[in-house]
Parts: structure tokens; C-alpha cells; sequence
């Protein structure tokens, strides 16, 4: 069978497409600070903030602590600590507790600030005079104010559960279950569009990471691992295409595949010696692989996911004379193809060359320009967390001679994300014959080039058969890619992806307070959890998709392709 | 840019007038070398048996891939004489703490020990973001040992941030732009410096 043979017999996988969570829905960031407590005059309280709002500035982030509480609202350690305070001076019952935040004011200077809303004392019966007065100074001593000390959380609550925990222990905190998703996880309607745009071909470009992945493996060149690149705007348009002619927008889901790379980490040959590859030919899968020794595991570099991004690089360096104004004396070793980017598999050739401009090309060249297919996609949405490659492409800049100075923009990390309903959508443009500035016959590429708004993997989606590696996962980061999906089956004790433990049945269930639960299952599952694709330490985000196969169907396929060994799963780095 | 680093300084985990400052120089001029080509100036070497194995610097803009780290061209150019396993026996001296990708890829190739100079508050690996080098993992922990010239790492990527980009689809005008030649003075572990400097990101 050959390999376009291979492609169209592939069956998807059945299953579902489900986000994956960010690390910081999954484990809430607790951290708290020590915060003062006062006691005023109920009676003053609107006087109260006000003096203490000009004294020191306010703390928006700080928003989700109630300003003040009732003494009845105070969690128990403050309460004992007044009960057991006789010093203090009875006050008239009332009273108000407000808290003062971080950064904290000395205390001095706060009593000062505050003795003008001191509690009224308790008018004390004539019945019972104290016993022995003490002699008082002549003038009244200042009103003192009762100053507390306690911690209160810096975040806001994520659950309703803990919104509860802190009021109890610490001070009283308003939950609000719309106020945390911004910080810490992609904006829902983005998420969802996304799914919904990878939903339908998922299953198809899973398969054929698998087949890359099988690839690997039978030809003793790596492990099973394979990675599909997926450029979305091509799936706009095979959608439109369907929808005009009334057909299946899955039929085509090959054409919208941009670059395939399988594992080849014992491929690459060592100090002049012979690679694992080389020492076995002709046994599959290879020896190396029934264990995880680490001299003969290569190097990420050599991972699916890092090959099929070389890949993208590799097409885009051979576009016009990118490589001659570097003169490679300086590196020498860039010359030796580290990551054998030009030994491609008979999959990885096939997509990266073979069907350029034949199925993958249903709309004439010069389409682009009717009216009916705007050059110009909007930016319907602003989304600071993900860019996405502009396609405004300058059909010109291809007949100019210095394609640098005529690229359109990439949108910095703060533009919007674009994923137009119902416009069409140029996914690639066929250039003239004479764009790559040679005489032999243009090869048109699904990789957009520099000249046509190609920047690294910008906008791209990736699609692995194992959870990457975390160097491959921050790898996909670098290399700006939109989204990232792999099966469930697939996850593995070193990736970088996962944010939690396969606990719960439906991920997003909000109000489960499953923290404590969670770390739990971290001893159990003996890895830990980065969910790279999203935090928001990092300046560059991509979404992460688990996808979970009908009836664990995949857990077949996990034994026969990925484990080797005797059964056990064994680790290593995908 | 590719590889839009935050710099930080730190307090030296080892002697300006040791033999690490001996190595650490050869990376600097990885790095120089790096600026003068147009890419992030960051550069490496690898140390096995007291000799320089390996060279790299970071190589994102010539190869248009965002992975080509420093410290992965170093280790393919160390592959061509040793065997992988001389890693164990090898340390790397790169000028800026390694990002989470090659923190990661790092610990992969067993590396021996990282001494870096200025520590990267936005893709550090090393304890900049992550701790890669000493998280649970199913390779072994590796020692990092951070702040040797960095100032020397830090002027070398302001110099570089400074210039127009016109590597990136859009170039961003920085004509207004004057090189920060001050340093506070060499703040605790933890603390912050150059929080103002916008760095272009694509």
C-alpha cells in the first residue's frame, strides 16, 4: 500500500475533545498574607473607609475580603482572642470589625488615625463601681482601639468550599464564581471556539499521529511517537468548500496537514559511531526501546513533536535565499542536521513535499482575489492570551525582492484571535512559478512562508499520539503553536500537559473543592503535573486538548505501540 | 524576538576569579558572537575533562525554528566526538539561565551541573519560572549554579533589545531608545531589577 493509500484508509478515532485545565484551576494558588484587624464604631464605619482609604491606597486585588464584619462574623481564633483580652476597655456591644490589608500600616500610626471612631464604652451601672478606682492622669487618655492580627488570602477564592474554609479561619471573603477564570485560564468563548474548529478532524489526525508513530517504531528508528501538524485556517476553508458543495468537510481532512514527524531518537549516530537504528536494522522495534536507559534514548531534539516543528522550519529555510546570508562557518554543526530533518520517513516526505498542489488545492490560484474571498481576515475578538498568524497577506510582496521587508505581521502576543464563522479563509496561497527563485518546477507548499505571514508555528495546531515531554511542551510553546491534542491514552508520568490526575469524570466541574484529593492521587500516579500549555507565568499560551476515546479504546493501542516491555508501563520521555 | 528573556541579577553562586570564570568568558563570547549574527545573544560551552566539547548560541532566526536553543546546538556539536553517556561527566556554562525547554532537555541528557550568569524571570528552568533541574522526574536532579558575570549577560541582551528587529515581520521603531548602562546594586536572590524593559516578543 502506498502512502496516499495508507492516508485515505485511515479510520479515526472515536471519542471526545476535552480541554485541558490550567494549573491554576486545578490547584488554586493559596498564599496569604498577615492582615490587621480593628475594632471601631459601627456607627463610624462609612467614616471608617473613608480615612483609611486616604491614609493607604486600597489594593483592588484584594477585593474579594468583606471590609468589615460583625463580631458575630469573626472566625474563632480572633473571637478567643477578645474574650480572653480583659485589658481592654468594655465598649457599648456597638461594634464593627474592619480589616486593614497589606502592605501594613504601623500600628501606631493606625490608632492614631482611628481613635476618632473608637467603640463607645459600656456606660457601667452605678451599682457596681470599681473597687478601687486608679488614680487617672488629668487628661483623658486617648481612646484605644482593639488591634488584631490575622491572615487572610491573597487570591480570591476559587470554590464556594474554600470561600467558606477562609471565612471561617481566617476572615470573612466573598466568593464570586466569575472573578477567577480570567487570571488563570483561557477566555471560555476562545476555548470553545477552538473545540468546536478541531472537533470534527480530530479523530483523523490523531490516527494518523499513531500511524506516524507506528512508522517509527517499525523502522527500528525511534519510539512510537508521532506528531501532525494541522494549519486551522486550511480547515476553515475545507469547511466553506463543504458547506458550498454540499459534501463532508471531514472527506478532505488530509489536505489541511502541513508537516508529519515521528520519533527517530535512536536514529542519530553519536560520536561517529553507529546509531541504535544502524545496529539493529532490520529489527523492529528496536532492542532500545524495551527500556529506558538513558545513553540510548538520544535527545529531545529527536522527539516527535520537535522534528514535525524542524520540519515547518526546514520547508520555510529552503523559500528563496534565507540560508545565504548566514554563513555557516560559525556553527559548523548546523551543517550535520541535528535533528535529521533531511532523512524523512516515507509519512513525514509524503506530507512535507509530496502532495503539495494536487488534492490539497481545490480552489484556483487566483481565487484569493475575488471578491468573494476577502484578502483580509478580521480580528472579530480581542483575546490577550492567544495570537494567531495574521492573514493579511500581501499577494505582491511575491514578486518583491526582499520578502523581509514586505512581511505582513505577526500579531504580538496581545492581538486577537481570529476564527471567522462564515469567511473564507486563505490557508495558503500558491505562489507564481518564479517565487522560489529557481528553475525547477514550483513545488506549492501548505506552509505559509515568511513572505506569506508564516512565523514559526504561529496559529498551527499540533496533534501527537503521546503526551510531549516537558521540553517538548515548552518546545510547542517556542514555537507558538495555537492548541495541542493528544489521547487520554496517551498521557505519560514525564509530559508536560496534564494539570490533574484522571480523577474526575467530567473536567470543569467548578465547585468540587478535590485539592486536597488531587495531591493524593500525585503520590499514586508518581509524576508531576505542569499543564504547560497554560500558566500564566509565561508570556506565551496555547490550549491543550485531552482527547478521550469511546469505551477506552486506546488502551489497545497503547500496549501495542507505545509499551513495550513486559506489560508494566514503562516510562520515558515522549 | 524569539526567546523575549527578562534578566535578572543574582548573587553569585560561585567566584568571579575561579576557573568557572575561565569557561564562563568563552560562553560570553558565544553570546557576542550570537548579537553580531542577529540572533538572542546567548551562548554556551560544554566542559568534559577540563576541554571546550561543544559551542552553541541561540540560532532561532537563521533556522526560523523557536526551539533552536543555545544549549541544544552545543550538545549536537559535543555528539559529533562523545558518546551521550559523557554527559554525566560534562557541565554547561551558558550566560542566561536555561529556559524550561532546555532546563528540561538538560536533565534528559544527564548534564552534570548548569552555571549560568543572569537568571530569566520569564522562561527560566532553573528556578527563574520552574525548578526543572530538581522537580520529581524519572532522570536525576542536577546542581545550577547562578550569577557568574552576569552583568556582562545582561548588557549583552539589553544591547541586543535595543536594535530594531528587523529579523521579526514588524519591526517595532526603538529610535528613542537609549542603552541602560546602570546596575542597582546586586540585589538578594528573589528580587527583581529591569522590570521596565519591554522586550519585543515576536
Amino acid at each position: 500500500m502506498n502512502v496516499e493509500e495508507i492516508v485515505k484508509a485511515i479510520e479515526p478515532l472515536k471519542g471526545e475533545v476535552v480541554p485541558v485545565r490550567t494549573i491554576q484551576e486545578t490547584r488554586p494558588p493559596e498564599d496569604f498574607a498577615d492582615a490587621i484587624v480593628a475594632e471601631v464604631n459601627v456607627k463610624a464605619a462609612s467614616k471608617v473607609i473613608k480615612v483609611l482609604d486616604a491614609a493607604f491606597p486600597r489594593d483592588a486585588s484584594m477585593g474579594h475580603l468583606r471590609r468589615f464584619a460583625k463580631r458575630t462574623m469573626l472566625p474563632d481564633h480572633l473571637l478567643q482572642e477578645i474574650e480572653a483580652d480583659t485589658s481592654a476597655p468594655a465598649n457599648n456591644g456597638q461594634t464593627i470589625f474592619v480589616v486593614i490589608p497589606p502592605p501594613l500600616p504601623d500600628v501606631e500610626s493606625l490608632q492614631e488615625l482611628l481613635a476618632p471612631f473608637a467603640p463607645v464604652p459600656r456606660r457601667r451601672s452605678s451599682a457596681t463601681p470599681p473597687a478601687n478606682p486608679p488614680l487617672r492622669s488629668p487628661e483623658p487618655q486617648p481612646p484605644q482601639i482593639r488591634i488584631l492580627k490575622t491572615q487572610v488570602p491573597i487570591y480570591p477564592p476559587f470554590t464556594a468550599a474554600q470561600g467558606e474554609k477562609w471565612t471561617k479561619t481566617m476572615w470573612p471573603v466573598v466568593f464570586n464564581p466569575a472573578a477567577p477564570r480570567s487570571t488563570v485560564a483561557p477566555p471560555p468563548q476562545v476555548l470553545t471556539r477552538v473545540q468546536e474548529s478541531i472537533r470534527p478532524r480530530s479523530g483523523f489526525y490523531l490516527a494518523l499521529a499513531r500511524k506516524v508513530a507506528e512508522e517509527s517504531k517499525q523502522t527500528g528508528r525511534g519510539r512510537g511517537v508521532g506528531a501532525v501538524i494541522v494549519d486551522p485556517s486550511i480547515e476553515d476553508r475545507l469547511e466553506n468548500q463543504a458547506w458550498r458543495d454540499d459534501t463532508d468537510s471531514t472527506d478532505r481532512w488530509m489536505d489541511a496537514v502541513v508537516s508529519v514527524g515521528g520519533d527517530v531518537r535512536y536514529a542519530r549516530s553519536e560520536a561517529g559511531a553507529s546509531s541504535q537504528t544502524d545496529l539493529h536494522s532490520g529489527v523492529a522495534p528496536n532492542p532500545a526501546s524495551t527500556i529506558y536507559d538513558p545513553d540510548l534514548e538520544g535527545g529531545p531534539d529527536l522527539h516527535a513533536l520537535m522534528r514535525a516543528a524542524e520540519l515547518v522550519a526546514r520547508r520555510r529555510r529552503e523559500e528563496g535565499d534565507h540560508l545565504s546570508q548566514y554563513d555557516d562557518s560559525i556553527l559548523p554543526v548546523i551543517a550535520t542536521d541535528p535533528q535529521l530533518s533531511t532523512k524523512l520517513s516515507p509519512l513525514e516526505s509524503h506530507f512535507l513535499y509530496e502532495v503539495c498542489g494536487q488534492s490539497a488545492n481545490p480552489e484556483p490560484e487566483n481565487s484569493v482575489a475575488t471578491p468573494l474571498s476577502p484578502k483580509k481576515r478580521k480580528h472579530e475578538e480581542a483575546n490577550p492570551e492567544i495570537a494567531m498568524a495574521s492573514l493579511d497577506v500581501n499577494l505582491e510582496a511575491t514578486d518583491s525582492v526582499d520578502p523581509l521587508t514586505t512581511l505582513p505581521a505577526p500579531p504580538p502576543p496581545t492581538a486577537a484571535i481570529a476564527i471567522p464563522e462564515s469567511t473564507p479563509v486563505i490557508g495558503y496561497v500558491c505562489s507564481p512559478p518564479d517565487f522560489w527563485g529557481c528553475s525547477s518546477p514550483p513545488e506549492t507548499s501548505r506552509i505559509r512562508t515568511r513572505s506569506q505571514g508564516g512565523y514559526l508555528c504561529t496559529g498551527l495546531d499540533i496533534y501527537l499520539s503521546h503526551e510531549p515531554c516537558l521540553c517538548c511542551s515548552m518546545g510547542m510553546l517556542l514555537s507558538r503553536f495555537r492548541a495541542v491534542i493528544f489521547p487520554r491514552a496517551g498521557r505519560m508520568q514525564g509530559g508536560g500537559i496534564a494539570s490533574e490526575p484522571v480523577v474526575h469524570p467530567t473536567p470543569g466541574d467548578w465547585n468540587s473543592d478535590s485539592v486536597a484529593e488531587d495531591e493524593q492521587d500525585d503520590e499514586i500516579e508518581g509524576r508531576e503535573y505542569y499543564g504547560l500549555h497554560w500558566r500564566k507565568e509565561l508570556n506565551w499560551r496555547a490550549l491543550g486538548f485531552e482527547f478521550v476515546e469511546t469505551d477506552g479504546a486506546g488502551e489497545d493501542w497503547e500496549v501495542d505501540v507505545a509499551e513495550e516491555g513486559d506489560g508494566e508501563d514503562l516510562a520515558f520521555h515522549a | 524576538m524569539d526567546e523575549p528573556i527578562a534578566e535578572r541579577e543574582i548573587t553569585p553562586a560561585v567566584s568571579e576569579n575561579s576557573k568557572h570564570a575561565y569557561w564562563m568568558k568563552e560562553a560570553l563570547k558565544m553570546a557576542e558572537t550570537a548579537l553580531e549574527h542577529g540572533e538572542t545573544p546567548v551562548g554556551c560551552i560544554l566542559v568534559y575533562e577540563d576541554k571546550i566539547v561543544g559551542r552553541g548560541m541561540n540560532d532561532t532566526n537563521r533556522s526560523m525554528n523557536g526551539t533552536r536553543h543555545a544549549e541544544f546546538l552545543a550538545i549536537a556539536e559535543m555528539l559529533l566526538s562523545y558518546p551521550k553517556s559523557a554527559l554525566n561527566s560534562t557541565d554547561l556554562y551558558v550566560t542566561v539561565e536555561p529556559c524550561i525547554m532546555c532546563a528540561s532537555a538538560l536533565r534528559q541528557y544527564r548534564i552534570r551541573s548548569v552555571y549560568f550568569g543572569c537568571a530569566n524571570d520569564r522562561f527560566g528552568g532553573t528556578g527563574g519560572v520552574l525548578n526543572i533541574h530538581s522537580d520529581h522526574s524519572i532522570d536525576p536532579p542536577y546542581p545550577v549554579y547562578g550569577g557568574l558575570f552576569q552583568k556582562e549577560a545582561i548588557m549583552l541582551l539589553r544591547r541586543f533589545y535595543i536594535q530594531e528587529n528587523d529579523k521579526a515581520p514588524k519591526p517595532r521603531p526603538k529610535r528613542n531608545r537609549e542603552l541602560n548602562t546602570a546596575f542597582d546594586s546586586v540585589p538578594e536572590i528573589g528580587t527583581a531589577i529591569n522590570e521596565g524593559d519591554e522586550l519585543p516578543s515576536s
